[in-house]
């Protein structure tokens, strides 16, 4: 299968002749984001954190996708959870589920 | 007025009401005063005398037979047998007519006689139900009994002949009144003393003989016909002559007599079966679907008798498919277009086929499934090597059909801004994924197809080359209406909401400031989009690279808790060039922008190879590829770069081969230069670099052995223990949307959970499993 080259068209809009051999016109430039987490899988639900949590896949299956409210959250042991899976383990148990240490949030994903 | 008791006799009575007995038994008109004066009568006789009701009923017996005997001596009279069976007819029908009226007056005897009576009555009462008065009256069985005993019994023999004989004249061509064969059955069911079974002596004389004659006719017939007139004229005549007997036996015979048709289905078809077999195999190649259909009508009425048709028309597609595929080869296996039109063209004909000759017969329609999934899934045309990489030694996987690869291919001809695409209207275009998935259904291996949707989706998305964004959502629901698997199709869903993320972002960087008119940013959710280690590492031109921490600065203010990783293989721009010629705007890839922008310094200078790795720091692959699509890019009559000594493959490249810009590079457009001009150099370069490509068939087969183990795991969980078939059975309708495991890939993962004592063999059955928690 060959792939055209896309039709050789007039360029509009002259401008001044430039000083280098190329100069740049435009640049669409790709990242990926990730959260910033040790370990990439929440050691409460077994999903991965860049996933929606267990809940909320069941939840909302419709719309969870692409949505970014289940985030992570990391303790100040530095270890990281769904922030949605965290906080109903709290509610049993004031501690991390990793280290044991009593929970406390050190920061929250955004 | 009562009278006392035994005041009135039957004896007096009976002169009265025997003249009305026999008018009717001799159907002469009975007037109304009379017709109920016999009414009162019997009623009174019943009521009155006690052995009323008895001797009624004995001297109505009397008159009857009487009766009969006369019509006997009519009957016996003729000599003939046309003759005799005319005259018995004739006599029946009147006969018969009266069995209806003469015991109606009578009706009161019933229960005057009930328990009294001898024999018979009381049974008739028990066994008859109320479904019709007439059968279970004591009168008419009387007239009926007599008639048997007179007549029938005696002469039953001759009228059977007879009837059979005018059967035979029927079919041969000749007309006649077929109230005589009726008439006959009649007498048959009618007179059948068998309570239980008022159908035994009829099916035993009247419906054997018929279907012998039947038979004695068509064995003689049938091989006549097929001898002179050839096997095609055969099956019309056997067409005819069933739906024919049909029609006569639907006159002739009672309702639910099927054994004549059976028999004629036995010697009409079944005894030509292997004659009119023979023809299948050549009516199918000549698609002959009138033919092929009166085949299949005949065909259907002999158990298992289309087996050998569908087995016919299986192999027939098969080799027909994959003959046009091999005849094809040169231009399937370079054009996914030409491959999938050639494919939907072989479906079209032989789904054709299927509808006209058999009416879309189901077991026709499986056939034909089953013949597509061998073409589609063949592999002597072209064949996809999935290798299980260096971790896994030895093994080779078998390979596998190209088809959904090049179906995912035409996918994104279709979606993508292509030649063929803005050809296209968009119902056009609709109707052409609509194929795509109807040939889908037919790939085994799914999840080869959902890889390479994947990555042209992202391409598509990544470049913004989506023809019509409405489109490829459709596809996505589409997908899932197919039955792709939720998990596969969901990620696709994300990616499409992921890109709107971006958008917004995007949208926000660009007014943040005013100096970023050239950039455009994409940053993606990595669980939508990447895979772990399809990252490549580059060292950007200054021109770019000082833009890195500015949007990284600007991510941070936005989000935190993230880290970006710079997907640098995905991302492309516009760059212009000028030269003595003129000037040129090239949409590149950013790899392509890293080796061009090592002119910029130093324009007219040839670099090595080596100087390029240095200056790039891009991995020799990469670095390979990337320069062979600027010295030697499709379809340009100028490259843009020139270089030396000569090399046929980007492998030739040598550390000293050296490059150069071609300073009389320009478009050419017809003929003439362009000093003017856009092109775009990205190709099939962005998104699969060389690694990622080895590592996605790799890590179909991985993913498709995690798949079986969870897949046999989730199967003994919840039937803790199963045989081996069963078990094999589940397992493949399990993965069925995703790929058909191997029987060897089976045992492989069969035995490696036992090893690790996810499972064991059943001790006194080494074929049957149980699941160890
Ligand atoms: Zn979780
Ligand atoms: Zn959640
Ligand atoms: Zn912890």
């Amino acid at each position: 299968m060959s792939e055209d080259p896309e039709n050789v068209e007039k360029m509009e809009g002259d401008s001044a002749k430039p000083d280098r051999m190329f100069t740049l016109k435009k640049w669409n430039a790709v990242a990926m984001w990730s959260w910033d987490v040790e370990c990439d899988t929440c050691a409460i639900c077994r999903v991965q954190v860049m996933d929606a949590c267990l809940r909320c896949q069941a939840e909302s299956k419709r719309d969870f996708y692409g949505k970014q409210d289940c985030v992570v959250v990391w303790g100040e042991c530095n270890h990281s959870f769904h922030y949605c899976c965290m906080s109903l383990w709290v509610k049993q148990n004031n501690r991390c589920p990793l280290c044991q240490q009593e929970w406390s949030i050190q920061r929250m994903g955004k | 007025m009562l009278k006392e008791k035994g005041q009135v006799k039957f004896e007096e009575k009976w002169p009265y009401m025997r003249p009305v007995v026999l008018k009717l038994l001799k159907q002469e008109p009975v007037s109304q005063p009379e017709w109920q004066e016999l009414f009162y009568s019997v009623h009174l006789v019943c009521l009155w005398d006690e052995k009323g009701p008895a001797k009624i009923r004995d001297h109505l017996h009397e008159d009857i037979v009487q009766f009969i005997k006369q019509a006997q001596v009519r009957v016996l009279a003729q000599r003939e047998e046309q003759a005799l069976l005319k005259a018995y007819i004739a006599e029946w029908r009147k006969f018969f007519t009266q069995c209806n009226y003469l015991p109606t007056p009578f009706r009161q005897l019933e229960s005057a006689l009930q328990g009294k009576s001898a024999s018979g009555t009381a049974s008739v009462q028990a066994s008859g139900t109320k479904k019709n008065q007439h059968d279970d009256s004591i009168v008419r069985k009387l007239m009926l009994d007599s008639w048997n005993e007179s007549i029938f019994s005696d002469i039953k023999h001759r009228l059977q002949d007879s009837a059979m004989k005018l059967v035979q004249a029927e079919r041969n061509g000749e007309a006649f009144d077929s109230q005589l064969v009726i008439g006959v059955r009649e007498s048959y069911v009618n007179l059948c003393s068998n309570t239980e079974d008022k159908m035994q002596i009829y099916r035993e004389n009247f419906e054997a003989a018929y279907i012998q004659s039947t038979e004695t006719f068509y064995r003689l017939k049938a091989p006549e016909q097929l001898t002179i007139n050839g096997v095609q004229a055969y099956m019309k005549y056997a067409d005819n002559k069933l739906r024919e007997e049909e029609a006569r036996a639907q006159r002739y015979l009672e309702a639910g007599s099927n054994g004549v048709i059976q028999c004629c289905v036995k010697v009409l078809v079944g005894n030509a079966l292997s004659a009119i077999l023979a023809e299948c195999a050549p009516l199918i190649r000549g698609g002959e679907t009138d033919r092929l259909h009166l085949m299949f009508r005949l065909l259907e009425r002999v158990p298992d008798g289309v087996l050998p048709m569908l087995r016919e028309l299986e192999s027939h597609i098969t080799s027909a498919g994959l003959a046009d595929m091999v005849a094809a080869a040169d231009i399937i296996t370079q054009d996914s277009e030409k491959y999938v039109e050639r494919l939907l063209e072989l479906f079209r004909k032989f789904s054709g086929l299927v509808k006209d000759a058999f009416s879309d017969d189901p077991r026709f329609l499986t056939a034909r499934d089953k013949a597509f999934k061998t073409v589609v899934n063949d592999t002597t045309v072209f064949r996809l090597e999935l290798g299980t990489g260096k971790n896994s030694g030895t093994k080779v996987v078998a390979p596998e059909s190209k088809c959904p690869e090049l179906l995912a291919n035409y996918c994104d001809m279709l979606l993508r801004r292509t030649p063929l695409s803005k050809r296209l209207t968009s119902e056009e275009i609709e109707l052409r994924l609509r194929d795509v998935l109807l040939v889908l259904k037919y790939v085994a291996n799914k999840d080869v197809f959902m890889r390479y949707h994947k990555a042209h989706l992202t391409r598509r998305l990544i470049l913004d080359a989506s023809a019509d964004s409405e489109k490829e959502e459709d596809m996505v629901e589409w997908l899932r209406e197919v039955g792709m698997p939720a998990d596969y199709v969901n990620k696709l869903a994300r990616m499409f909401q992921d890109i709107k993320v971006s958008e917004d972002l995007n949208g926000q960087f660009r007014a943040s400031t005013a100096r970023h008119d050239a950039i455009n940013i994409k940053i993606l959710n990595a669980g939508a989009w990447a895979r772990g280690s399809e990252r490549v590492t580059v060292s950007l031109p200054l021109e770019l690279e000082d833009y890195i921490p500015e949007i990284e600065e600007f991510y941070k203010k936005k989000h935190s808790g993230r880290k970006l990783q710079w997907y640098h293989h995905m991302s492309n721009g516009t760059i212009t060039f000028a030269n003595s010629v003129g000037r040129f705007d090239l949409d590149v890839t950013t790899f392509q922008m890293a080796v061009l922008f090592a002119w910029n310094q130093r324009p007219l200078e040839r670099i090595s190879y080596e100087n390029l790795r240095l200056a790039t720091e891009l991995p020799d692959a990469e670095l390979r590829r990337t320069l062979w699509s600027l010295v030697a890019f499709p379809k340009l009559k100028r490259q843009l770069l020139l270089f030396q000594p000569t090399a046929s493959a980007p492998k030739d490249f040598m550390e000293h081969t050296v490059f150069w810009i071609n300073q009389d590079f320009a478009l050419v457009k017809n003929g003439k230069l362009q000093k003017r001009g856009k092109i775009n150099l990205i190709g099939r370069l962005q998104l699969s670099t060389e690694r990622s490509q080895l590592e996605d068939n790799q890590s179909i087969v991985q993913l498709r052995i995690l798949r079986t183990q969870e897949a046999i795991i989730k199967i003994l969980k919840m039937r803790k223990r199963i045989s081996n078939g069963a078990l094999q059975a589940e397992l493949v309708d399990i993965l069925k949307n995703m790929f058909l495991p191997s029987k060897k890939m089976i045992k492989e993962q069969l035995e490696w959970l036992i090893e690790h004592k996810y499972m064991k063999r059943d001790d006194d059955d080494i074929n049957t499993f149980i699941y160890m928690a």
